[in-house]
């Protein structure tokens, strides 16, 4: 093992849990906004350059910070979550492969937790157990269920989806999905009707606010056509109230992203992975299978 | 005036519609008041007259009950009468209020104190307020919630037709809000959170703001209902996360092994599809036997690449 010149000792990290409230924005009231992602799974839609990534990027950021937590992250675009690559677990690029890959591990992990949780008489996860709770950011979801790949694996990936977001919730697999329109052609209504919390970014029509928000929200006024194009970031979010809530979404620029990643990526692994153990990941996968 | 289909009281077979038209009945001012009149005149010359024959002869009581009735119901009599004033008086009580506060403060102070001085302290109550943008703001924002009251009010009046006999929701408290105002208000019989949902747009114009919504106020009462009508949009600054200030800033870069660099970043490198593609179509011509002509004369341009 090659003992690497640190200067400044490995520090302690912020101590964040998942389970711990995560800011996202403030209100128009200009209360802070905190979603507690560990038991919930977010839906995040609308027209691009909303500001779906800068909620992706904090959420990512709080999950990165935190010590009990993992990051699979899934990018079609490789750049909006590609600076978090050296703090999470797995990160995909445009690869449906590599995605069902990971979904299946995860799944694998699910089953494995709910068994675990069985076997202790218990019906979920509390942050009393230590383990970790995985968080899984899809950038894009229409990449994978309706782009890239054949129509089998599109097909395999939407049910792998499902299954993390029907079944996660418990055993500590919250999903966040970002997509523009996730209309039935996107992504299945049956599979976008599962997610708990939704936040709408600017929409072009009502409908499409209401294919994110769910539907009827746009008649009661509450429609994501009247924020403003040049307003990026704001949103309406569906989160504990039940009700949408207008948001404005706390956005990180690149350094700031580098920074945060750079100093997780150092609390949690002073040495890059590969010089300890090369790609651990498939050792793993391979193990597990 | 109602008129029915043939009456099938107790949950009889129905044909399935029933048609119930009603006339309005506008119950003229005079005939409410003549009611209360009555009412109240017999409801406590009885009570009076009870109470007095433990004490007097019966008959007694009941002149001795009338002389206490009648005069009650004439109070009612003309609180009924009066009502509709009585009521604006209500509706404008703030501003009435107000406005007695400060016409009674201004005459108290010119009369206790010299022109200059009066002037004085007129200018510094109203421009000091004026002057600081935080109490300016909060005046007005204030103000709007006078306006903002009457205008839901009229919005019930106009255009939202509640019930028979035309009684208006009670306008509750307003307080500002940093987009507009909140109102909270309390439906009569005859409209709901629906009713009001279809007209929201009409609700925004009439209290000349952007936008307005409803919700309801309360878990367990239908009719309790809080109003935020929106005018000013406030989410347009930037939101910085905190979660920047936990990390050390002198965190070492971690070295990222360096990326393949792709090169061919423009339209022009990438050439391979646009020129396969036609190439592809003439064996399937060919094959269906609609250009047999095509592979002999190669130097000259095949129409079909074109099209």
């Amino acid at each position: 093992m090659t003992t690497t010149a640190e200067t400044a000792p490995v520090p302690v990290g912020p101590g964040l849990s998942m389970f711990d409230p995560i800011f996202v924005g403030i209100d128009e009231f200009g209360q802070h906004v905190n979603i507690t992602l560990a038991y919930r799974n977010l839906l995040a839609g609308g027209e691009p350059g909303g500001g779906k990534s800068g909620l992706l990027n904090t959420i990512a950021a709080h999950a990165a910070l935190s010590v009990d937590s993992r990051l699979v992250l899934l990018d079609g675009k490789l750049v909006e979550l590609g600076q978090w690559e050296d703090c999470a677990d797995a990160f995909i690029g445009p690869d449906i492969t590599a995605a069902l890959d990971v979904l299946k591990r995860l799944q694998l992990v699910m089953n494995n937790r709910y068994a675990w949780l069985r076997a202790h008489g218990r019906r979920k996860l509390t942050a009393a157990d230590g383990l970790s709770v995985i968080t899984v950011l899809v950038d894009e979801i229409a990449f994978y269920s309706a782009t890239v790949g054949t129509k089998q694996e599109q097909e395999e990936f939407v049910a792998l989806l499902r299954d993390l977001v029907a079944r996660g919730r418990a055993a500590g697999i919250p999903v966040v999905a970002a997509t523009q329109r996730p209309s039935f052609d996107i992504i299945p209504t049956s599979l976008r009707d599962l997610f708990g919390y939704r936040a709408a970014f600017r929409c072009t029509t009502p409908n499409s606010s209401n294919i994110v928000l769910g539907h009827g929200w746009a008649e009661q006024g509450y429609t994501a056509t009247d924020i403003q194009p040049t307003n990026q970031g704001a949103a309406y979010l569906i989160a504990e109230g039940g009700v949408p809530r207008r948001i404005k979404v706390a956005y990180l620029t690149d350094a700031q992203i580098a920074g945060i990643a750079d100093y997780a990526a150092w609390t949690r692994r002073p040495r890059r992975l590969p010089t300890l153990v090369p790609d651990l990941t498939r050792v793993d996968f391979g193990m597990a299978a | 005036m109602s008129k029915s289909s043939p009456r099938r009281p107790f949950g009889g077979k129905s044909n399935g519609t029933i048609t119930v038209i009603e006339a309005k009945v506008h119950r003229s001012s005079a005939r409410n008041a003549r009611l209360a009149f009555i009412l109240t005149a017999v409801i406590a010359g009885l009570l009076a007259a009870v109470v007095a024959a433990s004490s007097i002869h019966p008959i007694l009581a009941l002149f001795v009950g009338a002389l206490i009735g009648v005069p009650l119901g004439g109070l009612a009599w003309v609180l009924v009468r009066i009502w509709p004033v009585l009521r604006v008086l209500w509706w404008w009580t703030p501003e009435i209020g107000i406005t007695t506060l400060v016409g009674a403060g201004w005459v108290q102070l010119a009369n206790h104190t010299t022109t200059p001085v009066t002037l004085l302290v007129v200018a510094l109550v109203v421009g000091v307020p004026a002057a600081i943008p935080a109490t300016r703001r909060a005046v007005l924002a204030w103000a709007w919630c006078l306006v903002v009251r009457h205008r839901l009010r009229v919005c019930f009046a106009q255009f939202i037709i509640a019930n028979q006999s035309g009684s208006l929701p009670l306008i509750l408290w307003a307080r500002p809000t940093p987009v507009g105002e909140r109102v909270w208000v309390y439906l009569r019989p005859g409209l709901s959170l629906a009713d009001l949902e279809g007209r929201l747009d009409r609700i925004a114009v009439a209290c000349h703001a952007s936008t307005a919504l409803i919700e309801r106020a309360s878990d367990g009462n239908a009719a309790y209902l809080r109003f935020d009508i929106k005018r000013r949009e406030v989410l347009t600054a930037q939101v910085g996360s905190p979660l920047v200030d936990v990390i050390d800033p002198g965190t070492p870069v971690t070295d990222r092994p360096t990326p393949a660099v792709p090169t061919a970043l423009d339209l022009p490198d990438v050439d391979v599809p646009t020129v396969t593609l036609p190439a592809q179509k003439k064996p399937a011509t060919s094959a269906n036997g609609s250009k047999p002509a095509a592979s002999t004369s190669p130097d000259t341009d095949d129409v079909s690449d074109w099209i």
